[in-house]
């Protein structure tokens, strides 16, 4: 048995579909979560609306927010796999047919930035990252198709030897910089370390950590604690109604470099589209997220 | 704070109650784009002297993004949402002042320049709640009129008819208050302290 062409062409097909339709399961826990601790009247409004909303789009079988963003998969391959059939063409193919069958229809956002021109296909698109498993039999496929108000205010600096001071004042900085123009409470992922693709990727990867999930690196745990709570303290609020709910949650991964150090952010707005499933030579679908 | 039903266009009268922070549903009707080449064309139309095709004399001009389908006359909204102001800053002073924009509207608000230009033009700036747009959606009775067809859907400058449209926040006032500038300069004092409070924890 083999993880087939047309498994994976179902599947990417459907995470994107469901990622526009649907929030979270932990994203809904953090906004109720929020909602218990907000303290302005307004911010607390603001979050049971979006919560409301959440909930009248998995009712109505409709979308959060008419950016669907481009789309996105994070890939990982069981190095004990085998395969039938080109993957990488399955997961174009894929696209196609979501853009040929979802209802209601989604907009055009694939844009070709040296013409401008906006369609349902491009150079690159959709944006896969591929990794490997070591061991395992399966192919894992996140869809994470974050749209232009969050993902316009990513950035990224490169140190030398920076202190862990120097790193957290530029993460604040940039959190400040970007204000409540990335929809909050959002999803902050940080990349410090590698070279400037490995932090971007890092970043990236690290808005599909669930909420709540730990680090086990110690001193990124404490940095996340400490990060969230200062994010907060920035009183943009959810949307910009003010209030202490600007973040969900900010997780950290590090890479090992050389001595200068890149450092990547990346914000997700607080729909944080992700949906997740894993498949298997059988042809069973695990639908994770 | 408190909670208004409103009818555009809004006049000078009405816009000059509002305070920031209320909350308005609104009725009547106004247009909408999602589009940067749109408020270049804006631009254009307006240093050549010509009109827009369709009339955005007082209306209320909201930064927002749509889908619809069927035939112009009985479009079915399928959903909208509001898009970032900012991106279009550049633009909105001369459009709010060339077409005397009764409201403005759409998420992540507008620079000093525009705030300024709103209060010139006794306007507000509505915010939007993104990405809610199953709830949002609701308050949109129809698509009136589409001008630019030839520009992608949320492109094009759209008219829709609303029937309590909302929940939406006053974030600008006519007076030249802006929510924005507010928050963004308390965060800013606060920086230094949060920076400080950062390391003093670290390990803690």
């Amino acid at each position: 048995m083999a993880i087939t062409y047309d498994l994976v062409r179902s599947v990417t097909r459907n995470l994107y579909e469901w990622s526009l339709k649907r929030i979270p399961e932990d994203s809904k826990a953090a906004l109720r979560a929020a909602m218990a601790d907000e303290t302005e009247d307004t911010s607390r409004q603001a979050l049971g609306f979006m919560l409301k909303a959440a909930e009248k789009a998995e009712q109505d079988d409709t979308f959060m927010c008419s950016d669907s963003g481009v789309p996105t998969y994070a890939v990982k391959i069981g190095t004990n796999v085998t395969f039938d059939g080109d993957i990488k063409q399955a997961i174009k193919d894929g696209f196609a047919d979501l853009v040929e069958t979802i209802q209601p229809p989604i907009l055009k956002f694939v844009t070709n930035p040296l013409t401008g021109e906006r369609s349902y296909h491009g150079k690159e698109m959709p944006l896969v990252t591929w990794d490997m498993e070591s061991g395992a039999d399966w192919l894992d496929i996140t869809c994470a198709p974050s749209a232009l108000g969050a993902g316009r205010w990513s950035a990224l600096e490169i140190f030398s030897y920076p202190t862990l001071d120097q790193i957290e004042g530029w993460i604040m900085d940039m959190v400040v910089r970007a204000g409540s123009q990335t929809c909050p409470p959002v999803h902050v992922g940080i990349g410090i370390g590698g070279t400037i693709d490995v932090a971007a990727k890092m970043a990236k990867a690290q808005t599909l950590r669930p909420f709540g999930s730990a680090n086990p690196e110690p001193i990124l745990a404490d940095m996340e604690a400490r990060l969230l709570e200062a994010v907060n303290r920035t009183g943009f609020g959810p949307m910009g109604t003010g209030g202490r709910t600007t973040a969900l949650g900010v997780h950290i991964d590090y890479a090992s470099g050389h001595g200068y150090t890149p450092v990547a952010i990346y914000f997700n707005c607080w729909i944080n589209r992700r949906t997740r499933a894993r498949l298997h030579e059988s042809g069973e679908v695990e639908r994770l997220e | 704070m408190s909670e208004h039903r409103l009818t555009t266009p809004l006049t000078r009268d009405v816009t000059a109650t509002l305070k920031l922070g209320d909350t308005v549903y609104l009725d009547g009707s106004f247009v909408a784009t999602a589009g940067y080449p749109t408020h270049e064309r804006l631009m254009r139309v307006i240093e050549q002297g010509e009109a827009p095709p369709i009339d955005l004399t007082g209306t209320a001009f909201f930064h927002m993004g749509s889908s619809s389908s069927g035939e112009s006359d009985v479009r079915r909204i399928n959903y909208v949402n509001p898009t970032t102001s900012t991106r279009f800053n550049a633009f909105m002073p001369t459009l709010i002042r060339h077409f005397g924009f009764c409201a403005l509207g759409g998420k992540g608000g507008m620079d000093a320049a525009c705030a300024e230009a709103i209060r010139e033009a006794g306007a507000v700036y509505f915010s939007m709640i993104g990405g809610a747009a199953p709830l949002l959606t609701e308050g949109i009775e129809r698509v009136v009129e589409t001008g630019w067809d030839d520009l992608i859907t949320q492109f094009r400058l759209t008219r829709f008819s609303a029937k309590g449209f909302g929940p939406l926040t006053v974030a600008i006032d006519a007076h030249g208050n802006s929510r924005y500038a507010d928050l963004t300069d308390a965060a800013e004092a606060k920086l230094s302290d949060i920076k400080r409070w950062l390391a003093e924890g670290r390990g803690a």
